[in-house]
């Protein structure tokens, strides 16, 4: 995040925040969070500053970056676009970082950058050179060796528009911003480096260091252009005469947690009340804001304000819901045992966690979500939802795969978990039974992933492991046994791929290294680096579908698929993620705005099935004129069913839960998701009522659904909220002919439908039929 | 991080370490962070000086004074392409290149005009990059004390971040497409200069200096051949095609000549050996992370 983009952004624009990580540049609306424009560059940035151009009344914004390449990079604010860019005729080197000066005076802008070898340069930006449009290059106006290795930060006064302050680790400078003299010069004490710095006043300056700490100096005569000495010692810096420290700013007094240098920024405000502050992050989550007086204090400077993450968590209530609160508080124990690794089972509709204690929880997903979401008398009951508990790891577990999810090859029985505690477990999971354990790895088990469907038949019926030794295994299920343990890795492994044609197994290392093993012999092929080792994994990604591996990762590439913005890649995580987000997400406001919805909701019923019945009779008549038309079909019964779940629980109960577990019919299973998806979505929007009363005739569109008043609510939920909708929509779209009347739900609405007309398919509500087909598409 | 209090209270969850293996593996663990992170810093600092002083850093003003070297580029399969070429440091100062087109067997001879150097963007990075990673190392010196695993960790992840470039910019030359290179400096920099139907290249890849020639040849506009432009590519090869204002090209040959830069290599292997020290050590902290499961923050 750069300050001043940032700062502006969100008094200006109020939508922009720029972003840099490595070679990839995001610009993000902080509103709600999405990603803009992504590019993506050869080398790596650095520094990013904002600087706004303004041609007349136009005012166009530009970034310029710096990094690990020779020149400074003019991109466009907007489209992140490189213009141009700023190189050297001489010495070119990488720029360690730089400040635009301003000039109010002319329209000309002046960049100051410090090279990696200590070299000043400077580059004049005129009104011409901004406009310019193709990538010819602009030469640096001045380039001076001012002995600077290192260089930190480099500001200039704004006060005095007559110096630069120039901070490395080890010493702080002050030049003249005139012809680049050396000013003053101040070394650190023993054991501190300088991480920047900035001026405070025409005559003070404050510099703060590594570990958090911040001292304003007063500079010397010298330095200041108002006083007669000025420049009178040019050329004979001593570097004795440190100047006095006026103040130091307190720091905190548990710095010793982090494990990184915090950031710190000063930002003077230009307009009043001209806030004088001190900025400053660090990697324990905790923001701290010191207000810079311009008179001297006593002592020490002492924090305005602080907070971080973990106070804001505390502070949380009710406490957000996790997956199975209600099963992780054991009596007599303050901390809840965690959750540390979980699967949906969709096909079952069970929930596996595997928890810090080595435990694994198998839960009904749905029966869960409703504990956490909706309020009852079964929030009494201990023990509730039914589970099953499996013992077998005896550390924390750190991975839990269904293969029969992924490839019906499996066996349906088979759950494979991974643990610290090196052993990789095969269990049953209808009785619950251990069936296997291997303990082939040296390490924990971090990952466990189902080779592709092309194997070698005995490959086929094998999971692959991957431990934190730097070890990947083949462990045949049907075997029981490891038939592969490639072991030889010096660096962390990052990437399985699969060559199933040549019976080969790719393992790309951490450090870029890639080890080509044959499967069926378990001989190292190839070892390779560089060029060929990077042909080799891409030649893999050829022959691969890539759908099957973006699905099997459905929780890693949920993210991606958002910041690509990839609509198809969000349908399908929407699809595989859609009960353990609608569970984990959006719980946080949950009962009481529950039930108020579903007020509304049963006061739409009655009408909503009225409707249904039309519709339903509309269908079946010759014409047969809807291609959608099954699509709300189900939909009303799910509105039924919602009203069944959320107001009469023992309704519910009688109807699924008695019939013993073994016969729980899968449409008992949808009754429940659709009923629980309904009512969690509903309470933060009512857009999803209308499309559910479809049949009323009003006019639907995607942004109905999503737009209005949905961004406006929560910034957490509006993605979350989308996800839902399109899933909702693909679930009612996809199940063909299904319908969720039982026969004696059939007599109960039949004596309602009797009583309305059949109604022709207006002209709207064949327009929202299709808009639903969009969302589908 | 190590609580001892939380390890009593944990006791009975956790695996069957006593008490006393517990102490025994807390005091190693102190063992690790005062004595054992500062023997292999001092190592790997040994080691990255060693990298670096490969690099002859340039002194400002004194560029004259690096040592010149220069490499035969030729193959023994092939003698169409022969360069001769002079590497000052991180810039290539002269080069003198005779390249035989295979038609006419007429010999042509280029070389650098006076005024001009190339400079290998890779070695200059790779220098860089190293430094930086000595400055991370310098920044923790024998007085520091490490007080988490996860600080080591952090910079121990921060200095192989900083390896691992400088290697990768090495060991991956700049993949280019055919326009690119038709366009960049490097068709300026010779005297005679170059004919419109050849191209060349300069990159380092892994230890060696290579030079990579392109013979071209115009698609005539009304040709029947299908026309696809080539992607970037690190070395294209014969059949390539491109379009540069408003003609069409194809590769018609392609000569790849290299020569072993002997402290290239030596700085691979510096780069591989520390790597490799770094992650030893993060692996030893890891053993104890996972013994008491703490949270790495």
């Amino acid at each position: 995040m750069y300050r001043d983009t940032s700062h502006k952004a969100f008094t200006n624009i109020g939508f922009t925040l720029y972003h840099v990580v490595s070679r990839e540049m995001c610009l993000w609306d902080v509103n709600d969070g999405r990603c803009i424009e992504f590019t993506k560059l050869a080398c790596a940035h650095t520094g990013i500053q904002f600087y706004q151009f303004t041609i007349g009344t136009e005012k166009e914004g530009r970034l310029l970056c710096n990094g690990h390449y020779p020149e400074i990079l003019v991109v466009d604010a907007t489209s992140l676009e490189v213009l141009y860019s700023l190189v050297s005729k001489i010495c070119p080197d990488w720029i360690s970082s730089m400040s635009i000066i301003r000039s109010h005076r002319t329209q000309e802008d002046t960049v100051v950058a410090v090279s990696v070898t200590g070299i000043l340069k400077v580059w004049i930006i005129t009104a011409e050179v901004s406009k310019m449009q193709d990538l010819d290059p602009v030469f640096e106006e001045e380039s001076k060796p001012i002995y600077c290795q290192g260089c930190q930060s480099i500001s200039f006064c704004s006060f005095t528009q007559s110096s630069l302050l120039v901070v490395c680790s080890k010493y702080w400078r002050v030049f003249d911003a005139g012809d680049y003299s050396l000013l003053c010069s101040v070394a650190s004490e023993s054991d501190q480096s300088w991480t920047g710095g900035e001026f405070v006043a025409a005559d003070k300056v404050i510099i703060w260091t590594e570990d958090g700490c911040s001292y304003i100096y007063k500079l010397p005569a010298s330095c200041l252009s108002a006083s007669e000495h000025f420049r009178s010692d040019i050329g004979k810096t001593k570097e004795g005469s440190i100047p006095p420290l006026i103040y130091k700013i307190a720091e905190r007094a548990d710095k010793q947690l982090l494990i990184c240098p915090p950031v710190t920024r000063f930002f003077f405000g230009r307009r009043e009340p001209f806030h004088k502050l001190l900025i400053q992050g660090d990697s324990a989550g905790r923001l701290s804001l010191w207000s810079v007086p311009d008179s001297t204090p006593r002592q020490t400077l002492q924090v305005s304000s602080t907070i971080s993450l973990q106070e804001a968590f505390d502070k949380l209530k009710p406490v957000s819901a996790g997956i199975i609160d209600q099963l992780s508080v054991l009596p007599g124990k303050e901390e809840p045992i965690k959750v540390t690794a979980s699967v949906y089972i969709p096909s079952q509709g069970r929930l596996v966690c595997g928890r810090e204690d080595g435990s694994i929880i198998l839960v009904p997903a749905t029966q869960t979500a409703i504990v956490q979401l909706l309020q009852g008398e079964h929030m009494l009951r201990r023990g509730w939802p039914p589970h099953r508990t499996l013992r077998g790891h005896r550390n924390k577990v750190t991975c839990v795969l269904y293969p029969y999810q992924v490839s019906a090859r499996y066996d349906q029985r088979s759950l494979v978990s991974g643990g610290v505690d090196f052993s990789v477990i095969v269990w049953d999971i209808f009785t619950g039974e251990m069936k296997h354990i291997f303990c082939v790895h040296g390490g924990e088990i971090t990952q466990l992933i189902v080779p592709p469907e092309n194997c070698s038949t005995r490959v086929q019926h094998c999971v692959c492991s991957v431990a934190s030794d730097h070890s990947v295994g083949l462990l045949s299920l049907r075997e029981r046994k490891c038939i592969m343990l490639a072991s030889r890795h010096l660096f962390p492994i990052q990437v399985i791929k699969w060559r199933p044609a040549d019976d080969y197994l790719v393992v790309g290392c951490s450090d870029g290294s890639v080890y080509v093993w044959q499967m069926d012999t378990g001989a190292l092929d190839r070892c390779v680096m560089g060029i060929t080792a990077v042909e080799i994994l891409n030649a893999c990604d050829e022959l691969a579908p890539a759908t099957v591996d973006a699905l099997s990762h459905s929780a890693v590439n949920l993210k991606q698929a958002m910041t690509r913005r990839s609509l198809a890649a969000l349908k399908n995580m929407a699809q595989h993620k859609l009960q353990t987000l609608a569970t984990n997400l959006l719980a946080a406001d949950n009962a009481d705005k529950v039930t108020t919805a579903l007020i509304t909701f049963r006061n739409t019923r009655k009408q909503t099935s009225l409707e249904t019945g039309g519709a339903r009779r509309g269908n079946s008549s010759p014409g047969g004129q809807f291609a959608a038309g099954s699509s709300e079909v189900p939909a009303s019964p799910a509105a039924h069913h919602l009203g069944q779940v959320c107001f009469t629980k023992k309704r519910l109960q009688g109807q699924s839960y008695r019939k013993p577990s073994s016969t729980l019919a899968p449409r008992g299973l949808q009754f429940d998701t659709c009923g629980l998806v309904l009512s969690s979505s509903v309470s933060f929007q009512e857009s999803l009522l209308r499309q559910l009363s479809l049949a009323t005739g009003r006019k639907l569109t995607l942004s109905d659904i999503v737009g209005k008043g949905a961004y406006g609510l929560s910034r957490a939920v509006t993605t979350q909220h989308l996800l839902s909708v399109i899933s909702l929509a693909n679930t009612l779209m996809g199940m063909t002919n299904a319908t969720f009347v039982g026969e004696h739900m059939k007599k109960a609405p039949a004596s309602l439908c009797g009583a309305t007309p059949p109604p022709s398919p207006s002209p709207s509500l064949r327009a929202s039929i299709a808009d639903i087909s969009v969302i589908k598409r | 991080m190590l609580n001892p209090q939380r390890s009593v209270s944990e006791l009975p969850k956790m695996s069957a370490a006593s008490q006393v293996e517990r102490a025994v593996l807390e005091e190693e663990f102190n063992w690790l962070l005062k004595e054992e992170v500062h023997a292999v810093l001092k190592q790997l600092q040994d080691v990255l000086k060693e990298a670096s002083r490969r690099f002859c850093m340039p002194s400002p003003g004194l560029e004259s004074q690096l040592k010149q070297e220069n490499f035969i580029l030729g193959s023994s399969t092939m003698d169409q392409v022969k360069g001769v070429l002079t590497l000052q440091g991180e810039a290539l100062t002269q080069a003198d290149i005779n390249l035989k087109i295979a038609k006419s067997s007429q010999v042509l001879h280029f070389q650098f005009r006076e005024d001009k150097q190339w400079k290998l963007q890779q070695i200059q990075d790779a220098r860089n990059h190293v430094n930086q990673a000595l400055q991370l190392l310098s920044s923790r010196d024998e007085t520091y004390h490490f007080k988490t695993g996860a600080e080591v960790n952090k910079l121990m992840d921060a200095v192989m971040l900083q390896l691992t470039r400088a290697r990768n910019r090495l060991t991956t030359p700049a993949s280019m497409t055919l326009p690119e290179l038709a366009t960049s400096g490097l068709m300026k920099m010779f005297t005679p200069p170059m004919p419109g139907d050849a191209m060349i290249n300069f990159y380092i890849n892994l230890s060696k200096l290579c030079l990579t020639v392109y013979q071209l040849h115009v698609l005539p506009p009304n040709t029947t051949k299908n026309f696809r432009p080539a992607g970037s590519s690190v070395l294209h090869n014969p059949g390539a095609m491109f379009e540069l204002n408003n003609n069409r090209f194809e590769v018609s040959h392609v000569h790849k000549v290299e020569c072993v830069v002997p402290w290239l290599n030596d700085t691979l292997v510096f780069f591989t050996i520390s790597l490799q020290l770094c992650q030893q050590l993060k692996d030893k902290i890891s053993v104890f992370s996972s013994f008491w499961n703490y949270r790495p923050f």
